[in-house]
């Protein structure tokens, strides 16, 4: 499947600022099931220095620094993606969960080795006894990975309602689980928290979800968002990603940004600026069109 | 050879060895050991009421030099004592040298280590390490990754705390790597013993320190990015509340580089700047002693302020190196003693030369075991240092203090690292009853050059009364003796083992922020000297009227109260009534506030409070012997807030302040070079000196009062003016209106005339960096009008009345000059300082979430 996104931020602010500096993760990166053909940033007013590298989790990070007068800040993302999804890629009936953690505690496999970073806390995730007991009734003793994670995911989906107004990046996990609410970041948290809090390694995706229009209307421009998933690894299988907010596993349908422990890793665009700025108005729109 | 010196005096008798652990100085047999014998016996021929003298020499040159920990946050409490003893540790030249062979070892380790973990990070996915010590480690910087230094040293400058364990082993307590201090405070302990000492260090044969300072200065050259030759180097603090601020300012002075704070820097263009006076100057090398978490708001803390947001991006490009770089801190990692010697074989393919203190890391399970079962008698510490989890000594903790740390190393056991506890050597450390050996920890360094390794022969000793940890509780520091076993040529800090580079261009570079507070230096020091001379002249007068009604003094000294309000701004206290009807005892409740009310902007307190942080904010760009008279105020703050009778007490206490003020204006003349800071600091000075007098004239001579009062008030103003005897020498006449009015603002030779101060701001304002040198910029326009103003103005008619006695003429002129002294100050603060507004964080984007897709659950 082949998809053309155009992401675009905005920012207004109160009063002019006259230096700044921000960081985008914003363009796709490579994938085994994901090719890149093109991706450029655009930002207005024209920034005097850019600068394009690769994070520690092999995400494309640009820099930029604008240094004259702007009471606005506009940042376009526009890319050209093939997905190549095919079937799930993995047996369901691979290594049981209890076997999974085992070999992720145990097993010094350079793959299993460097996925234990996902098995630790990071800003935006704390493990929690809570988190486990919820987790649990999903994960019965011998269950295979997979089908525990697809159960789980399902169980979040129905447990919690989306609201975008009941939280912010600042509510913490703790509060989500009690809240049972949030947007597909809040959902994904949760999901890396259960997770994780039974000893498995789990990571923060961002991207793009292609979404149907309602039956029998034309397609809205604009009427797509920036979307967040979770991976989970399975031993002798790989990352296997998982929608919560829409109880889906991941398909063709999915592009992906940049991953990492939590959405603290990937945020798709901060910046800091100088004089002025004041109160600032932000808005995004994203757009996802087959090609 | 053993020696017990013959008895001179009871100290050496009466020291008890260490029996726990090992004795520096005395072996198991009580006889001092070889290396310890000539300043044993120096010692106990000095005594221990001499000692006593020279530990008393040994704080005042301390306190003269501005050592301080700065602890806290009252306004009156700049120097907490850095408490340093006068007996320092010794040891011999052969045992050190196998310490330096341990530690350069040891700096090329953590060196290669870092350059892995921020690289390819081979020795996690060869299971060398365990993943989670590295990953799970909060001063781990992922934002670091790939990162590395031109130089070949990685980790430019490595410090370490070292024991030496009761069998003699010398053991590493911790490894520092993120920005090691200590090396600083260990130069100046130096320079404090070998001048209480002078003899006794001359003929013990110390190694000198000037090679470890030289190798850093070169470390840091080296690391300058691909292309630059001539490379300039600053240092960055975190500004002057900072515990260690002393040791920023002096390594400045000693390396020859300015001293940053976070906003004078700026990223443009894929360059670090400097906002220099003048315009932006570009930055090679940053000697940071910033913590990694705060260097870059953008990219790390977004609530910094202390860091420059896009400093990471320019280092990523190569384009400025930060030593050490920014992500060290994960090698301040108590977990690592554990796989050191493994990480050893694999980098370098070899043993360990120093051991570390043995540790346990509880997220291995046999490890973990070891832990819990002995955590009764083990230090249990987090795998990163946090002031927030302090090590815990298990043996001090009750039983069910220990049941709530298993709980917390089971919930997360990555987290926590158990270590022998250590059984440092004792060292004879001076205290009230003479030596007494105490527990030591010795801080050493290496510093990185073109692939070799310069170890600092010494560093700094801590004596504790508790040999748990480093960094607890306020130690007491010692200075380390590495005896040489030959004499030393002196080559001092500053002789080149390389053609020196000085860059012309950067060498004079002044951060506009100290520019800015050095200008406000002058002007706090000038306020303070003018409300001082005229309260000095008001306790005169005080002090000498005569008992009973005396309507002319009394008219004289409502006039002098009501200058001082205006003059230093300070509102009178509520209960001292209308100013004109004040009596006595009202009068000195009134003089308090000026003198101490420090809530009070105008008032003596605030001014030197302000003065003294504005001074120790420069304190890089200050002599030493500048620095020690301002030291003194410090001092003579203190006294002036102790308690004080307003009129005795208060003359004595503010004829000190005077004192310190003239000294530090003094050396300001005398020691400065006359560079861009130094005319900020004139120009702030002359403004302040020209207001006061323009405001004690408008307020004393403009007003219409009897003959016999306005004499009185015209010989204060004198007085005040420091002009009463070449006004009395000039015109040997009664004081008349026309002939002060020559003498205070006419005169270009009377140091304190309007004129004189006109004439000094036009050099500063000439001397201060200029973009174009073609027009006049608008501070040089008003010191041009103000000036010509002046010089057209005649004082004979400055003294005219009219007809209710006012001198409404002079009035005029004295408010006009206000104004434009005032429009002055303005202008120079609007043409030459950065204004810097705070960075606003900006974070991500509302995630929101795409429509519902159908189920396609497998």
């Amino acid at each position: 499947m082949s998809f053309h996104i155009t992401h675009r931020t905005r920012y207004r602010y109160k009063s002019n600022v006259v230096t700044g500096y921000s960081e985008a993760r914003l363009l796709p990166r490579d994938q085994p099931d994901q090719a890149v053909r093109s991706a450029t940033l655009e930002v207005r007013p024209t920034p005097s220095d850019v600068r394009e590298h690769r994070d520690y989790f092999g995400n494309r990070v640009t820099f930029f620094s604008v240094h004259e007068p702007h009471d606005e800040l506009e940042v376009t993302a526009v890319s050209e993606v093939d997905v190549v999804h095919g079937d799930p890629p993995f047996n369901l009936l691979g290594p049981s969960w209890d076997e999974a953690v085992h070999h992720l505690r145990s097993d010094e496999a350079p793959d299993l080795l460097e996925a234990r970073e996902f098995r630790l806390d990071s800003p935006l995730v704390r493990r929690s006894a809570a988190l486990a007991d919820y987790a649990r009734p999903s994960f019965p003793p011998n269950r295979p990975l997979v089908e525990c994670v697809v159960d789980l995911s399902n169980r979040v989906h129905t447990d919690f309602v989306y609201d975008p107004t009941a939280t912010t990046i600042g509510t913490r996990i703790d509060e989500l689980l009690a809240l049972r609410r949030g947007v597909c970041q809040d959902f994904a948290h949760v999901m890396i928290g259960c997770l994780r809090s039974l000893g498995l390694a789990a990571r923060y995706t961002s991207g793009y979800l292609e979404t149907h229009p309602p039956p029998g209307q034309p397609r809205q421009v604009g009427a797509d968002a920036s979307h967040a998933w979770v991976g989970v690894l399975v031993p002798d299988v790989g990352w296997v990603d998982v929608d919560p907010t829409n109880d889906v596993l991941v398909s063709d349908r999915h592009t992906t940004l940049a991953w990492g422990r939590d959405f603290t890793d990937v945020t798709p665009l901060k910046g800091v600026v100088f004089a002025g700025g004041g109160a600032q108005e932000l808005s995004v729109e994203v757009d996802v069109v087959r090609a | 050879m053993s020696v017990t010196p013959a008895a001179r005096s009871t100290l050496l008798s009466a020291y008890r060895p260490h029996t726990a652990g090992w004795d520096e100085m005395v072996d198991a047999d009580g006889v001092v050991r070889p290396h310890w014998a000539y300043l044993a016996g120096a010692l106990d021929a000095l005594g221990l009421d001499e000692l006593r003298e020279r530990h008393a020499e040994v704080d005042r040159l301390l306190r003269d030099d501005g050592v301080a920990r700065h602890l806290h946050d009252d306004p009156d409490r700049f120097d907490d004592p850095w408490p340093l003893d006068p007996v320092p540790l010794v040891l011999p030249s052969d045992a050190w040298s196998s310490i330096e062979r341990g530690l350069a070892q040891r700096a090329e380790l953590f060196s290669h280590l870092l350059a892995d973990l921020y690289g390819p990070r081979q020795l996690l996915s060869r299971g060398v390490v365990p993943p989670e010590v590295v990953v799970g480690h909060r001063g781990f910087l992922r934002h670091c990754d790939g990162m590395h230094l031109p130089g070949s040293a990685q980790l430019p400058v490595y410090g370490a705390d070292l024991i030496r364990d009761p069998d003699g082993t010398v053991l590493v307590l911790e490894d520092l790597a993120q920005a090691p201090t200590g090396f600083g405070y260990g130069l100046e302990s130096r320079s404090v013993l070998s001048r209480v000492f002078p003899s006794v260090y001359r003929d013990a044969q110390v190694h000198g320190l000037d090679g470890f300072f030289r190798a850093l200065r070169m470390s840091l050259a080296d690391n300058a990015p691909d292309g630059v030759d001539d490379p300039t180097v600053v240092i960055l603090t975190p500004g002057r509340l900072s515990q260690s601020y002393f040791e920023h300012a002096y390594l400045a002075t000693i390396l020859g580089c300015p001293l940053v704070e976070g906003t004078d820097l700026s990223v443009r263009d894929g360059q670090v700047w400097l906002r220099a006076l003048g315009g932006l100057e570009p930055v090679h090398v940053i000697l940071r002693r910033v913590d990694g978490w705060y260097c870059d708001p953008l990219e790390l803390r977004p609530d910094s302020q202390l860091g420059v947001p896009g400093l990471l991006d320019t280092a990523r490009r190569g384009n400025v190196s930060v030593v050490n770089p920014v992500g060290a801190a994960v090698l301040e990692n108590a977990a690592l003693a554990r796989y050191l010697p493994d990480i050893a074989r694999a980098l370098l393919g070899e043993d360990l030369l120093l051991d570390s203190v043995e540790a346990w890391w509880c997220g291995d399970d046999t490890q973990r075991s070891h832990v819990l079962a002995n955590l009764d008698s083990l230090v249990v510490r987090p795998l990163a240092p946090r002031p927030s989890t302090p090590p815990v000594a298990g043996w001090e903790r009750s039983a069910s203090d220990l049941d709530a740390l298993r709980a917390q190393i089971a919930a997360d056991p990555y987290r926590w690292v158990g270590q022998a506890p250590a059984e440092p050597s004792a060292a004879p450390t001076f205290t009230r009853a003479g030596l007494e050996a105490q527990p030591c920890i010795v801080r050493s360094f290496a510093v990185g050059r073109s692939g070799s390794w310069v170890p600092m022969p010494g560093g700094l000793a801590r004596a504790v009364d508790t040999p748990i940890s480093s960094g607890v509780g306020v130690p007491v520091n010692k200075d380390v003796w590495v005896l040489a076993s030959e004499p030393e040529m002196v080559a001092g800090t500053w002789m080149p083992d390389a053609p020196l580079r000085v860059s012309t261009e950067t060498a004079g570079a002044v951060p506009s922020r100290a520019a800015e507070n050095l200008f406000w230096m002058g002007r706090y020091s000038e306020r303070a000297e003018v409300s001082i001379r005229l309260l000095r002249s008001i306790l005169d007068r005080r002090a000498t009227q005569p008992g009973g009604p005396d309507h002319a003094a009394d008219a004289a000294m409502a006039v002098l109260m009501g200058a001082l309000w205006q003059l230093t701004g300070v509102v009178p206290p509520l209960d001292a009534g209308e100013i004109g009807t004040l009596d006595a005892p009202d009068d000195a409740a009134a003089l308090r506030a000026v003198l101490l009310d420090g809530d009070q902007p105008g008032s003596l307190t605030s001014n030197l409070r302000a003065f003294l942080n504005a001074a120790n904010t420069v304190r890089d760009q200050l002599s030493s012997d500048t620095w020690l008279a301002v030291s003194n105020i410090e001092g003579d703050l203190r006294l002036l807030r102790s308690p004080i009778d307003p009129d005795a007490a208060a003359q004595v206490a503010i004829a000190r302040v005077l004192k310190s003020l003239l000294a530090v204006s003094g050396l300001v003349m005398e020691s400065m070079v006359r560079d861009a800071g130094w005319y900020f600091l004139d120009a702030g000075r002359r403004i302040e000196r020209a207001l006061g007098l323009l405001r004690l004239l408008r307020a004393t001579i403009v007003h219409p009062a009897e003959t016999a009062a306005q004499a009185l008030v015209v010989e204060s103003v004198l007085e005040a003016s420091e002009s009463i005897i070449t006004y009395r020498r000039r015109y040997r006449s009664h004081a008349r209106t026309d002939t002060l009015l020559e003498l205070l603002l006419a005169d270009p030779t009377n140091p304190r005339s309007l004129a004189y101060q006109l004439d000094s701001l036009t050099t500063d304002v000439d001397g201060m960096p200029r973009v174009r040198r073609t027009r006049l910029d608008g501070d040089q326009r008003l010191v041009l009008e103000a000036g010509t103003r002046l010089r057209l103005t005649d004082p004979a008619t400055l003294a005219a009345v009219d007809d209710t006695g006012r001198h409404a003429a002079l009035e005029d002129f004295l408010t006009s000059s206000i104004e434009s002294l005032e429009a002055i100050a303005s202008a120079v603060d609007a043409q030459h300082f950065t204004h810097l507004h705070r960075g606003h964080m900006l974070v991500g984007e509302a995630h929101v979430v795409p429509d519902m897709l159908e189920t396609v659950l497998p």
